[in-house]
């Protein structure tokens, strides 16, 4: 083996090495990605609506270098001033509000990754119509339409964080994956996803609210969870009248007790069945129509905890029937809806022997169906 | 043994323990692996499972054997034949006739018994059992169109009253349930790129390929639940592309499918034509 040299050799594998971790690191920067596609280079930033001053306030305590508060800002009011120029405060039409700058180049980012990863169902151009979301029930949401469904938030429009929450968990039962991608490339494709609001309405729009999350407050109910369901099962037959469109989990005999409705009363037909339900989202120019879950049968869509629950019927279902019931009845009573539920979930579904004794009991001793 | 003076080569060492070490090795190693679920196949789920066991354990086998043979072949004369104090490295071209004949032999004998065997063993149980798709009009067979897409399983059963493409057909996404004892017909094609349902405890792999309608089938023999993944390297996300197969006990099959039905015709929505995808059952 005379003519190599060891050391060399030892060199070499060593360079190689380094080269390769250099190559590493430089992949690991997200915005050193893949040669970009020309065709898809956004030439224009945007101006979004941001959250309101709760949110600012949150960020000012993870960030406290970055956000001061100004009394002095719109117009004496008091408001948030951000040292790195992403979001600023201004008039427009009279009204004050939190914009957030997404640059070109940023918007460019989240472009080349939309494209790649979201285009095939929710469509090039975003409006939810991919060639592999054709014929797909539940259909892939159209990002002109400004209606989202599982946000977790109190107003129309979720948070970058509430999309991010529900990008990364996915939603259940459907095509929509726990994406696997940095937060550095889904924030950016959020950008994106919001600049693709049509002119004068959802995040283009000075009028709309951006929603801060709903809290997840203490569950009064820890200990005494019993309680919690019979109380959760009173208020969803009762005040929250959640059998109207989900199947009542009851005879007609106990509803009429739990409601103190007289005797003889009669209630929709097919109590122990959902109700299909029509939305104001659109495919192809048609308002779809939504079926509310059973509890003892459908997947659900955004989680399946307590807390999940608990923010869930909190939030509502924006653009579809359910309404947001934070502020509707109290949060007490909300922690007993999600114990309810939860516990009709953990009871019954995916087991079809405890399923059927339990719906069947219902169908035999009442008159409903 | 004299290692000085052949000039033919001696084949003695066969029989002695050298061929016995690398077969053993090889087999108790595949043995171990596949008593690992994460490794092996584990226990089949379907009525003709069975064959796919059977059929690889004599590949298993065969190339073991095959691999014992080249293996001593290939370091017993490196040993013997080597330089060392008192012998010259003796080597040879296999120019002569002799060494042709003797590797034409062998590799007739390698293709009789290792390639011609598999193949015929494997096309018997193609034609018995994977390609032996039940006759539509069996009541017994269980009927499921399979849409795939990037990176979802949707599958369409015709309900209750057995007709594809009518309010009652019995919608799902990632996740199949299916009688026990009873054919499963698919009916399989895709909306994107190719994919493959692959349910490996059934022992059943099917390409989906778009704008072709592929058959396959499969009878579950075994109660519980199993895997639906995606065999097709199809996109990013391909990883993710899996499901849950639920084989139930057929009384409770029925009550399953009646109740999927029921809630299936109150989801209908009559005037949603692009949501209807059903075709009419290929066979």
């Amino acid at each position: 083996m005379r003519g190599i040299s060891w050391q060399g050799l030892a060199v070499a594998f060593g360079a190689l090495g380094l080269l390769t971790s250099l190559q590493t690191s430089e992949d690991e920067n997200p915005h050193a990605r893949a040669p970009r596609d020309v065709s898809l280079v956004v030439t224009e930033g945007a101006w979004l609506r941001a959250p309101g001053a709760d949110w600012f306030a949150q960020r000012a305590k993870a960030e406290p270098g970055r956000f001061t508060h100004d009394a002095t800002a719109a117009g004496g009011a008091g408001g948030w001033v951000d040292s790195h120029g992403e979001y600023s405060l201004s008039e427009i039409e009279g009204e004050w509000a939190y914009w957030q700058w997404a640059s070109a180049e940023r918007l460019t980012d989240g472009r080349q990754d939309f494209v790649q990863f979201c285009s095939s169902c929710h469509g090039l151009n975003g409006d939810g119509y991919g060639r592999s979301g054709q014929h797909l029930r539940p259909t892939p949401r159209s990002f002109q339409q400004n209606k989202f469904k599982f946000t977790k938030v109190t107003a129309d429009l979720p948070s970058d964080e509430a999309l991010l929450s529900v990008i990364k968990r996915g939603l259940a039962g459907t095509p929509m994956l726990p994406w696997d991608l940095s937060d550095v490339q889904l924030l950016d494709i959020i950008q994106y996803i919001k600049s693709l609001s049509p002119e004068e309405s959802g995040w283009r729009d000075v009028y709309s609210q951006v929603g801060d999350a709903i809290e997840v407050t203490e569950d009064p109910w820890t200990d005494t969870k019993e309680r919690a369901i019979v109380r959760g099962r009173e208020i969803y037959h009762g005040a929250a009248s959640c059998h109207l469109c989900h199947p009542g989990y009851v005879t007609n005999e106990e509803l009429r007790v739990i409601r103190k409705d007289p005797e003889g009363t009669t209630y929709r037909e097919n109590l122990t069945y959902p109700a299909l339900k029509d939305s104001e989202y659109e495919v192809l120019g048609r308002a779809t129509k939504v079926m509310p879950p059973d509890f003892t049968w459908h997947q659900m869509r955004a989680g399946t905890t307590t807390a999940d629950l608990f923010q869930t019927i909190a939030s509502g279902i924006k653009g579809t029937a359910m309404p947001q019931w934070k502020g509707a009845i109290s949060d007490e009573d909300l922690w007993a809806l999600a114990h309810y539920v939860e516990n009709l979930i953990v009871s019954y579904k995916d087991q079809p022997a405890a399923r059927s004794a339990f719906m069947g009991g219902l169908r035999v001793s009442g008159d409903n169906k | 043994m004299s290692m000085l003076s052949t000039s033919t080569p001696s084949f003695a060492f066969l029989r002695s323990r050298w061929l016995g070490c690398p077969l053993a090795l090889m087999l108790t190693s595949t043995w171990a692996l596949a008593q690992d679920k994460r490794w092996g196949p584990g226990e089949p789920a379907s009525d003709y499972g069975y064959r796919f066991g059977e059929l690889f354990w004599l590949i298993t086998t065969l190339v073991s054997v095959a691999f014992a043979l080249v293996v001593v072949l290939l370091i017993v004369p490196m040993l013997r034949d080597r330089a060392r104090p008192g012998h010259r490295a003796s080597f040879d071209h296999g120019k002569s006739l002799h060494d042709k004949r003797l590797t034409a032999v062998i590799s007739i004998i390698t293709f009789i018994v290792l390639d011609a065997w598999v193949l015929v063993i494997a096309m018997k149980d193609l034609r018995e059992a994977y390609w032996a798709i039940p006759a539509a009009k069996d009541p017994q067979t269980y009927k499921v169109e399979v849409l795939a897409q990037q990176w979802a399983w949707s599958f369409r059963a015709a309900g209750v009253d057995g007709e594809f493409g009518t309010p009652d057909d019995i919608l799902t996404t990632n996740e199949l349930v299916v009688p026990k004892d009873r054919p499963v017909s698919f009916n399989l094609t895709s909306k994107d790129v190719i994919h493959s349902l692959f349910l490996p405890e059934m022992r059943m792999k099917k390409d989906l390929n778009p704008g072709a309608i592929n058959l396959a089938w499969f009878k579950p023999v075994v109660e519980g639940e199993f895997s639906i993944l995606c065999a097709e390297l199809c996109g990013f996300a391909h990883y993710q592309m899996f499901g849950k197969l639920r084989v139930l006990e057929q009384g409770q099959f029925n009550e399953w499918e009646a109740e999927a039905s029921q809630l299936a015709s109150t989801a209908f929505d009559a005037d949603d034509t692009e949501g209807h995808w059903a075709w009419d059952w290929q066979e």
